[in-house]
């Protein structure tokens, strides 16, 4: 039967968003991402309330468990990937779909339409909880910065998923994908910033931070919006392009 | 004994294992030495401050590797095989063979324990080698006494992972916790600024068994921590023997 190639992009498109709608680690992910922001989020309202850290801003509070939030949305990436080589569920995909470099980034692009408005949802969840507790003590914001932070946010927590999306279809397995990822991010990178301050700004997640960290003047080779977009997206693409290559040539 | 050589032998053939070993053998080398670079001119200089910790700040992130052991030992058993293979689980065939619940959990918890005290000595040989490299005669001497507290933090860590994996039979939420919780800026270290009783967490109560600035003394942070793998095994234990195998 033949079909148009724009049909045939939707209906790909359409059985991807629903294979991701449908596992129910995905949702149990997301939800759990959810309370936990929520809650660090509250935790570090009320220690910038008692003034231990210092008088910060909205914004800064609203965004601090960032380090923390994107760990659920590089679990989201890994399942999204790795869920088709348990039991054999991506030999039945690749039946239907011979095309596999067209599959896996239909993949990543109906990752990338759940992963937006969830990302979205956390980061402004963040940044309202934060104002509604700090309105009477933090001085104003401007809301063109607080629109342009949370769309960086959202930004940085896509292409994080994405990322980690194209590394857990080079593992294949979950556990690896997790340890080396979430390695890197929480241990290797933070040690990195402190040993090797001269590469610092261009590892993913470094020049990634800089999409939703207001600017400060006293940082000399800090970066800006568009560069550490820039940067992140590299990286990001490069990891898909890798991971696209190696999934054509290897055995399923 | 029989089942403790049995989950020896089943830990030592498992594939994951590997990257358990060589990131906690290696990590606390790599760690020390490029803290010990960084440091390096103040120690020659003599102002340094830090020296005493220099190599024990590797060997506590080197409980990265602990922390993969635990949670693979369990998270394995329950590995769904493909449907081309039967679509077995390991846990099955595990009990068949070792009936007696609590027995196979004691000899499984037994195996986490000695490799991760083995995989200690091998990691402070390691560290100790590249601080020396890297200071040379300035390098740090540990006190035994401090040793012997990572020592013990490695194991509880190895516990509580595999603690926690029985309980969520699904190697994620552990892995995610507990390897977030060791990175630089832990999460149970801003809890303590909201409230002291995050003092008690295991993470914070173990650190306090090697780190000079503890809030608690090193026996007693152990003891905390002790307690907490205990509480935890216990529910384990107890969830593990009423829950059906297959679900």
């Amino acid at each position: 039967m033949m079909v148009s190639s724009s049909r045939k992009i939707t209906s790909i498109l359409g059985s991807e968003l629903d294979k991701l709608v449908t596992l129910p680690l995905i949702l149990r992910t997301l939800m759990a991402t959810f309370i936990v922001n929520v809650v660090l989020t509250a935790a570090f309202t009320s220690a910038n309330l008692q003034g231990t850290t210092g008088a910060q801003s909205i914004l800064d509070t609203g965004l601090a468990s960032m380090g923390y939030l994107q760990a659920g949305f590089i679990i989201l990436g890994i399942l999204a990937t790795c869920s088709e080589y348990t039991g054999g569920q991506i030999r039945t995909t690749l039946i239907v779909i011979p095309w596999r470099g067209f599959q896996l980034s239909t993949k990543h692009l109906a990752l990338a339409v759940i992963t937006v408005p969830m990302a979205f949802i956390m980061a402004a969840s963040g940044v309202l909880y934060a104002f509604i507790m700090m309105k009477d003590t933090a001085a104003g914001i401007e809301t063109g910065t607080v629109i342009r932070t949370v769309i960086g946010a959202t930004g940085y927590l896509t292409l994080t998923t994405l990322l980690s999306a194209a590394v857990g279809a080079l593992f294949k397995r979950t556990t690896p994908a997790l340890v080396v990822l979430l390695g890197y991010y929480f241990i290797v990178s933070p040690l990195m910033r402190n040993y090797l301050p001269r590469i610092k700004n261009y590892s993913p997640d470094t020049a990634g931070s800089y999409m939703y960290m207001p600017l400060s003047t006293d940082e000399i080779n800090a970066l800006t919006v568009m560069q550490g977009t820039g940067i992140l997206l590299l990286w990001t693409l490069l990891f898909i392009t890798v991971a696209i290559i190696l999934y054509r040539r290897r055995d399923a | 004994m029989r089942a403790f050589n049995a989950e020896l032998s089943k830990l030592f053939s498992l594939p994951g294992i590997w990257l358990a070993f060589l990131i906690g053998a290696c990590a606390p080398a790599i760690i020390a030495a490029l803290d010990s670079m960084a440091e390096k001119d103040d120690i020659l200089a003599g102002v340094s401050t830090r020296l005493s910790e220099v190599g024990l700040i590797g060997l506590g992130a080197g409980v990265q590797g602990i922390i993969i052991l635990g949670v693979l030992a369990v998270s394995s058993e329950y590995l769904t095989e493909s449907s081309e293979s039967g679509g077995g689980n390991q846990i099955t065939t595990s009990l068949t063979a070792v009936s007696s619940r609590l027995q196979f959990l004691l000899a499984k918890a037994g195996a986490v324990a000695v490799i991760s005290i083995l995989l200690f000595v091998v990691a402070i040989v390691t560290t100790m080698s590249a601080t020396k490299l890297i200071l040379g005669e300035y390098a740090p001497v540990f006190e035994a006494s401090k040793l012997v507290g990572v020592g013990c933090y490695w194991t509880f860590t190895a516990l509580l992972a595999f603690g926690m994996t029985v309980l969520t039979k699904n190697g994620i939420i552990p892995l995610a916790v507990l390897i977030i919780n060791s990175s630089v800026v832990t999460i149970s270290y801003l809890l303590t600024k909201v409230t002291k009783l995050a003092f008690y967490l295991p993470d914070r109560a173990g650190m306090d068994m090697f780190m000079s600035d503890g809030y608690h003394t090193p026996i007693t942070g152990g003891f905390i921590m002790f307690a907490w793998v205990t509480v935890l095994f216990i529910v384990a234990a107890i969830v593990f023997h009423r829950r059906d195998v297959a679900s």
